[in-house]
């Protein structure tokens, strides 16, 4: 029944804080993923679960007890590495058999353990094979089954997938996903896909700098993020700023400039205050703009990426977006320089407080 | 441009020649004759080491004697090394800890210090009552030259003299190796439930083999060949190379040969398998270890108990070794040259001082400077020749298809006991060979080459290899750049790192040489060579002095070292 609970965990390097103050459960058979860009703390946190580095204010309890003085030998946890980390001077036989091994688990038990793993992924046949024999993804596989073998109930996975093919990547996903539900394990995986972390978790949690900006479903993440930040680094979006130019119940209208308005459902906003308007490209419609929510500009350039077009479209007050659609040949192409209109429902226009700290800085990666 | 770029192809083909050449002549070719010599001559070597009219056959037990001798300190030396030495290794690759940087700096002390002045310091360390014996209110030294260690039978001050000198050979292979090793593997192997000192057994110790072979066989060729400290500390009893020190000067000729090439044919037949089997590729080994099974899980249990309460010890019992065999011996000879400056502290003479003897009738310092002239003389331009054939042979080693073999008999210098090295030269360029030269400056210099070379091409091959030298000089050379114009305006300037460490190195290594130089030297004396000869001469105050001269001039190059690899 691993439950993962971090309180106040911080833990820096020199002057740079890794993780800064991060509070976090993760509930028992619970997938959570950990995004965010480059040098965010997300492989700090997750090795500081592990016990491979201690945080230096804190404490993270697993099951309710703290984990503080357990070294990483006894936390009974599954660790994966982005680079996988097979022994490379054991075949795949004692590579899965190492830690029953170094528990000091009779071989008798053993064996029957580790055929079950061999056969879990599928690759009993080759137990004799050394890794580097093997294909990235089988590896990878291979140092799944390891972590597993001996009870571990919580699995970590640090970019497990990093170091595979595009192809081999999108496979192993939805395999890790069905393995930790069957085997009924609480995970949480870092990485740096954010589409990787939408597809296969339960729970995606956002950080920045060492700290936690959000934690949600993929779904509200993704239509509903709290912040702008969550809003650019999951999936893509416009951002255009603007001034509250009048409030209903449930309705605001923002001045973006140019005398062109749109209309978001009511968030906390108040009339005259600054703001930042956000749509995602793939809401703003193309073709058949209802009456709502229009805007007019020049297409600038024309993007086609097999499944999608992207549209980069100039708008009056100088900002350009982007609009997407499927593509299909029974509609027209664009054209450079062509005036398009195209509209967004209110309920996907977003609308957040200016950030004190700029745009620009809000939505900065590093 | 059809004329001038098959000018320039025929200049570079022309260099290649030359520099093949030189290397022939200069490096591999001393040793060749060293070995043909005994066959030439085989009646006379047969005469005087089996069949001697006077003596018979005992100049060869003499010869077995000694070998035995030899290596059983080497062999014990090398085991010690290891033992100390990979603890250490690891802990200067994985911890970070404060002056991390200057106990590297210490244990990479003693390649850089002239040998001679070393185990002097040694010397004076351990048997006088200014070493570690007045420490503890003897009054005199903490063992004798003679106190042997137990069941090897090796006196203690000559194996404590090669644990120094060879130390840094198996410690900085080895973290060399560790280093190149994924850390990720050991954190793995925690998380699968091992404990650190079962991991270590478990996943280091298989990875970092190769290293622990190479570092140990660069220890054992180093203390098979050691002569400077060797002969200083060695008192009655006798090394394979000092032997053939001695027997050169007693002008035993024939006998010293036999002796020189046995040693070369038995460190190449000792060394050159593990480098080929290095050189295979088998990057690990693999072994299927099955304890019974209880063993098995006793030695879990140990190791789980122990990690966590021996980390500490096992993290720092190590640098003691540096601390007693390194620290202490440059603390002890500098205090002595105070203590001893103005006169003999113990009878208060000063005829004992350092001063009367430096300045005094002796005059000792005109021999000093005399030497050092001599030392500066004979490194610059043993360098300088060096370097002229290194830097070629180093871009031949990389570019032609024959460069592989080159760099493995480039080997062969490198594992060839010094006083061989200079017995070699001395016959073949001297009188019972190509009769050129008498011992002198220019025999000391030629001997010099013949260890240089290899270290440099040794500096350059890793900066040529770390840097993208091939994508750059092909850009040149689609530029319009000829071969040899793209190499000089391209690649030499890319790898000046490297050229400017095996300058440093082959300097070092020449300033403070004295196996070779002492069998060569004749009336040129080298400021190491100097240090045995105030020793011989007991004007011991002279040889303090010139010891601190020489581990000054050691540390100068340690950062001279330091600066230049640095700024790569």
């Amino acid at each position: 029944m691993p439950e993962v609970k971090l309180v106040n965990v911080s833990k820096r390097y020199g002057r740079i804080k890794a993780n800064d103050g991060i509070n976090l459960t993760i509930k028992d058979k619970e997938y959570v993923s950990v995004i965010g860009p480059s040098g965010c703390g997300k492989t700090t946190l997750i090795r500081n679960i592990a016990g491979i580095i201690h945080p230096d204010e804190g404490e993270i309890f697993i099951d309710e007890e703290s984990v503080s003085n357990v070294p990483i030998e006894d936390r009974r946890i599954g660790y994966v590495f982005q680079n996988i980390a097979l022994f490379p001077h054991m075949n795949i036989w004692d590579n899965i058999t190492y830690g029953p091994h170094v528990r000091g688990l009779p071989q008798q038990q053993t064996r029957p353990l580790a055929l079950e793993m061999l056969d879990m992924i599928k690759i009993a046949a080759r137990s004799e094979a050394y890794p580097h024999e093997l294909s990235g993804g089988t590896q990878q596989k291979t140092a799944v089954a390891r972590a597993l073998i001996s009870d571990a109930r919580l699995l970590l996975l640090d970019e497990p997938l990093g170091a595979l093919d595009v192809k081999v990547r999108t496979e192993l996903r939805y395999e890790l996903r069905r393995l930790v539900k069957d085997l009924r394990l609480t995970a949480l995986h870092v990485t740096h896909d954010q589409e990787e972390a939408m597809s296969i978790s339960d729970r995606v949690v956002v950080m920045k700098k060492g700290r936690i900006v959000e934690a949600g479903t993929p779904v509200s993440l993704y239509t509903r993020p709290q912040h702008t930040f969550t809003a650019n680094f999951v999936g893509e979006a416009n951002f255009l700023k603007g001034i509250v130019v009048e409030t209903t119940a449930d309705t605001s209208v923002v001045d973006i400039g140019s005398g062109v308005q749109l209309r978001a459902n009511r968030g906390k906003e108040t009339v005259d205050e600054r703001v930042i308007v956000v749509f995602r490209p793939e809401f703003a419609v193309l073709d058949k703009p209802i009456e709502v929510n229009r805007l007019s500009g020049k297409v600038m350039d024309v993007l086609y990426s097999g499944s999608i077009i992207r549209v980069m479209i100039k708008l009056p007050n100088d900002e350009t977006i982007a609009a997407k659609r499927i593509a299909s040949f029974d509609k027209p192409m664009y054209d450079v320089s062509e005036s398009v209109t195209i509209s967004v429902s209110p309920d996907n226009v977003l609308v957040y407080p200016y950030p004190e700290e700029g745009l620009k800085k809000a939505l900065a990666l590093e | 441009m059809g004329f001038g770029s098959k000018r320039t192809v025929s200049l570079s083909s022309f260099i290649i020649w030359c520099t093949l050449a030189a290397f022939f002549v200069l490096v591999l070719l001393p040793t060749f004759y060293l070995i043909s010599y005994v066959f030439l001559r085989w009646p006379e070597v047969n005469r005087e080491v089996f069949a001697n009219p006077i003596i018979g056959d005992e100049n060869w037990n003499q010869i077995l004697k000694v070998l035995f001798f030899t290596f059983r300190l080497s062999l014990s030396a090398t085991l010690f090394d290891l033992l100390f030495g990979i603890p250490l290794a690891y802990v200067l690759a994985r911890k970070k800890f404060p002056g991390k940087s200057l106990v590297e700096d210490v244990v990479t002390l003693p390649l850089v210090i002239p040998t001679s002045g070393f185990g002097f310091a040694t010397l004076v360390t351990w048997t006088t009552a200014s070493g570690i014996g007045g420490v503890f209110g003897s009054s005199s030294g903490a063992i004798s030259l003679d106190t042997l260690i137990p069941f090897i039978n090796v006196q203690a001050l000559l194996f404590i003299v090669h644990v120094a000198l060879t130390f840094p050979y198996v410690v900085r292979t080895v973290e060399t190796k560790i280093q190149s090793i994924d850390p990720t593997f050991e954190t793995a192997s925690r998380t699968l439930g091992a404990s650190s000192f079962t991991t270590f057994r478990k996943v280091l110790v298989p990875l970092m083999i190769p290293g622990v072979f190479s570092g140990a066989v660069l220890a054992f060729a180093r203390s098979l060949g050691e002569t400077g400290a060797t002969i200083i500390v060695s008192g009655v009893s006798s090394t394979a190379s000092i032997a053939i020190v001695r027997w050169t000067a007693e002008f035993k000729l024939a006998t010293a040969s036999f002796m020189g090439s046995l040693l070369v044919i038995i460190a190449a037949a000792i060394i050159l398998p593990v480098e080929v089997y290095l050189r295979r590729g088998k990057r690990t080994l693999r072994f299927s270890s099955h304890f019974p099974v209880s063993l098995s899980r006793q030695l879990l249990r140990l190791e789980r108990f122990t990690s966590g309460k021996l980390a500490r010890i096992k993290d720092f019992a190590p640098l003691i070794v540096v601390v007693v065999t390194v620290i202490v011996p440059i603390i002890v000879v500098l205090n002595s040259v105070i203590l001893f400056w103005p006169a003999d502290p113990y009878t208060g003479k000063l005829e004992g001082g350092v001063f009367y003897q430096l300045f005094g009738p002796a005059n000792y310092f005109n021999h000093l400077l005399q030497a050092t002239l001599t030392s500066i003389v004979v490194a610059l331009i043993s360098t300088y020749i060096s370097m002229c054939v290194a830097i070629p042979l180093a871009f031949i080693i990389e570019r032609r298809w024959y460069g592989s073999f080159i760099r493995s008999i480039l080997k062969v210098p490198m594992i060839i006991p010094t006083s061989s090295l200079g017995l070699s030269v001395l016959l073949m360029w001297g009188s019972s060979g190509i009769n050129l030269l008498s011992t002198g400056i220019w025999l000391i210099i030629l001997t010099h080459i013949v260890f240089s070379v290899p270290v440099i091409v040794e500096s350059i091959i890793p900066a040529y290899e770390g840097s993208d030298i091939q994508t750059y000089e092909d850009s040149a050379r689609t530029l319009g750049a000829t071969e040899y114009n793209a190499t000089e305006k391209v690649s030499i300037p890319l790898v000046k790192g490297g050229i400017i460490t095996g300058f440093i190195l082959s300097f070092t290594r020449s300033l403070g040489e004295t196996g070779a130089t002492f069998v060569v030297m004749g009336r040129n004396v080298t400021v190491p060579a100097l240090v045995v000869n105030m020793v011989e001469a007991l004007a011991i105050p002279a040889a303090l002095f010139t010891s601190t001269f020489l581990i000054l001039l050691a540390l100068i190059m340690l950062g001279l070292i330091r600066v230049a690899t640095r700024r790569r």
